[in-house]
């Protein structure tokens, strides 16, 4: 017997972790660094994957609306740079360093850009912005999460996002495929073509459903931060309903850094599930407290989720919440909402202003 | 057939299946053993039970019952297979439900309840086959069980491995008095480093089981529970207080068969609402109300040896989320949703003095160990007489 009660509490302990997000966070760190051929990249805070890199050409996926980069080389060289997911008027400049930028053929795709740079030896460091985007003009962006395999018919979705009007970019709030293949995170890619503005998302539940690894590799880190127009955006990768301790000590900076900013931050799984007998929401309700009292603390003005197919207006420790899981997944049944997504409109000097949501099928 | 019964209403309605056999008196010409009467299983334990116990490990993953079946225990094997095909049922009729309806909101509760209890069901026929094909002292077991103590008292250690939280070694302290059929349950968790603490103050009440009687010969019981916690976590600034009520179950699974005596599986399923407070220097922030499905299922042996009665040993799946180890974390989709497990025995080393060790497994982990006083149970009649 006790031969049994041993094995039986080791599978149980073995089929748990406590820190199932470590490697994440640490391919985090990985995101915008890379080295080939004598030519380095550093992304600074991680902001846009290196999709290629070879003597003659750089390839960036965007995670955010702006960020800065590092290279640098052994000598004089011509190179190619071409930044995917990125506002339709975002530029490249240069900021420092030994370096000639212009602006090269453009390609179809609205959130695909290309330059050309004649880089000397040395450090050059480059900046992606947006006209206007260091001001604090009002925009609006969208939120659109858990499309999973609703991904054959998102077309619709994006028809109707690029129809909105002065909508800058659109926030995920994870799971945008059913299961993180390599095939789905390339058809989610394939998809976004036809979508005429960026779009900026950590990972959800179900990225991790077999290659925990490839979302990194596709579309950047799970948490990042960034500021658009004056106001801060935090974007987390609770995935696994937790986060990580790392990125507790990473949230306490961003949260500094914007206390006295409108500040929203995204996430994939509600810390609290309005629903709380179905606990869509964190392994720990300890843990979601935790949270949501550094969100309080840090005088966060908005908080927004995906993962339950529905959607939910709410508050969490007096922030303003809401969950919109529209994307397309199993939908919540007699919810009477359907696909959807949603639109905020945001001032740097007075929050958010506004909020609506769009619903793709107004006959569900 | 009085059996089949018993276990149709075990996976329908626990209580209803208690108060058949609670009630139901036995027809003296049924020629299965009483519940209530300790059956000989003489025959079946001079037996080898190497094949018996290897079928209910390899075939019996699959049906269970194969030991049962291997030991010619036809009648038990048979309500073993009902077992597992109710809670294959309700593990199926739960979870379909969750997955179709999009987890609804109106349909959530009860189908992840008919889960959790189908899981139960399903998982314990097997640990029970392997058990019951395994276990040669079933004959052992009535002299090993007791009646709940008037009151009993615990002290112990536990240490929490969470690395989202700083705490780790802590106090449990707890009270139990048994006044009639209620009892009553203070206890409270004291993290050394003074950073958290949990008082939970829980009273049951007895619709149906052993009260009184020293000796029992059947440990079936139907609780319902009434709990209040509260919880500080001083660093991470909120405060928990939360009330709870469940109906909580032992079934004694020897009335399922002969060779299942001694153990015996729980079931229990509730509801309970927190608030949680943050106390943030210098900020006014709006309390949340959190809301909680409570389930839990378990497998217990009752000890023998040299234990003294009231020994046992549980392992167990607790749905609920807001303890110290709280659901388990995984690698992949589904992390968050399960509660945790949990393995607890107690071993008396006398008929007052004992240990009680505990493991859990959840988003933390938990280890740890406690002396159990208690008081000293009343001679049953046959043990009293000169």
């Amino acid at each position: 017997m006790r031969h049994r009660h041993g094995f039986a509490t080791f599978a149980f302990v073995a089929l748990s972790c406590l820190r199932p997000t470590e490697e994440r966070v640490e391919r985090d760190l990985a995101v915008g660094q890379a080295e080939q051929a004598g030519v380095s990249v550093n992304v600074q805070d991680g902001l846009a994957v290196v999709r290629s890199l070879t003597p003659d050409e750089l390839v960036l996926w965007g995670s955010a609306p702006g960020f800065e980069l590092s290279l640098s080389g052994p000598s004089a060289r011509d190179l190619n740079i071409e930044v995917q997911n990125c506002l339709p008027d975002a530029d490249l400049r240069v900021k420092s360093g030994d370096a000639q930028l212009s602006a090269a053929d453009s390609t179809d795709v609205p959130t695909r850009k290309r330059w050309q740079l004649h880089v000397g030896s040395g450090v050059v460091r480059l900046a992606l912005s947006a006209p206007g985007a260091a001001g604090t003009q009002p925009f609006r962006f969208a939120l659109l999460s858990d499309i999973q395999e609703a991904i054959i018919r998102v077309a619709d979705i994006y028809d109707l996002l690029n129809a909105q009007p002065d909508v800058s970019f659109v926030l995920g709030a994870g799971d945008l495929t059913s299961h993180g293949t390599r095939d789905q995170l390339e058809r989610f890619q394939a998809e976004l073509l036809r979508l005429k503005i960026p779009y900026f998302a950590t990972l959800g539940n179900h990225e991790l459903g077999t290659h925990p690894d490839l979302f990194h590799d596709y579309f950047g880190r799970g948490n990042f931060h960034f500021r658009f127009h004056g106001v801060a955006f935090t974007l987390l990768d609770d995935g696994s309903a937790s986060l990580d301790p790392t990125v507790y000590d990473w949230l306490d900076g961003w949260l500094t850094e914007a206390r006295r900013d409108v500040h929203i931050v995204a996430m994939h799984i509600p810390p609290i599930d309005p629903i709380g007998v179905r606990n869509g929401s964190w392994a720990s309700r300890d843990e979601a407290a935790k949270l949501l009292a550094r969100l309080a603390e840090g005088r966060v003005d908005l908080t927004l989720y995906g993962h339950i197919h529905s959607y939910y207006s709410f508050t969490n420790a007096g922030i303003t919440a809401f969950i919109s899981g529209g994307g397309g997944a199993i939908p919540e049944r007699f919810d009477h909402i359907g696909r959807h997504f949603m639109v905020f409109d945001v001032d740097a000097k007075k929050g958010v202003t506004a909020q609506s949501v769009v619903r793709v099928d107004p006959g569900d | 057939m009085r059996r089949f019964t018993a276990l149709f209403g075990l996976a329908l309605s626990l209580q209803s299946s208690l108060v058949a056999a609670v009630v139901e008196p036995k027809p003296e010409t049924e020629p299965t053993p009483e519940p209530t009467a300790p059956p000989a299983p003489a025959p079946a334990a001079a037996r080898s039970r190497v094949l018996p116990t290897a079928a209910a490990v390899v075939p019996g993953l699959v049906l269970h019952g194969s030991g049962q079946l291997a030991l010619g225990e036809n009648t038990t094997a048979k309500n073993l297979i009902l077992m597992e095909g109710a809670g294959l049922g309700l593990f199926l009729t739960g979870g379909l439900t969750v997955v179709f309806t999009g987890a609804s909101r109106y349909f959530v509760a009860p189908a992840a309840t008919f889960a959790i209890a189908g899981f139960g069901l399903f998982s314990t026929s097997y640990l029970v086959d392997i058990y019951g094909s395994a276990a040669t002292d079933q004959g052992a077991v009535p002299s090993h069980l007791r009646a709940v103590a008037r009151w009993e008292t615990e002290v112990g250690y536990r240490r929490i491995q969470d690395p989202e939280f700083a705490y780790r070694d802590f106090l449990v302290e707890r009270v139990s008095r048994q006044l009639g059929p209620l009892r009553l349950n203070p206890s409270g968790w004291f993290s050394l480093r003074g950073d958290t603490a949990r008082y939970r103050l829980e009273s049951q009440y007895r619709l149906l089981g052993n009260i009184d009687e020293p000796r029992p010969r059947d440990v079936s019981f139907l609780d319902v529970t009434l709990g209040f916690v509260h919880q500080r976590h001083s660093p991470e600034h909120f405060t928990k207080s939360s009330a709870e009520l469940s109906l909580d179950a032992r079934y004694d699974l020897a009335r399922l068969g002969p060779t299942l005596r001694g153990a015996f599986v729980e079931l229990g399923a509730g509801y309970a609402i927190g608030r949680i407070d943050y106390n943030l220097q210098g900020l006014t922030v709006p309390h949340d109300i959190e809301h909680l499905l409570l389930g839990r299922v378990g497998f217990g042996v009752a000890l023998r040896g040299q234990s003294a009665p009231g020994s046992d040993v549980l392992v167990y799946y607790d749905h609920r989320h807001d303890d110290y180890v709280a659901g388990l974390k995984l690698t992949g989709i589904p992390s968050g949703i399960a509660g945790h497990f949990g393995l607890l025995a107690r071993w008396f080393f006398s008929e007052s003095v004992g240990v009680a060790l505990d493991a859990q497994a959840g988003s933390a982990y938990l280890a740890g160990a406690s002396l159990l006083f208690r008081a000293p149970s009343r001679p049953a009649p046959h043990e009293a007489a000169p």
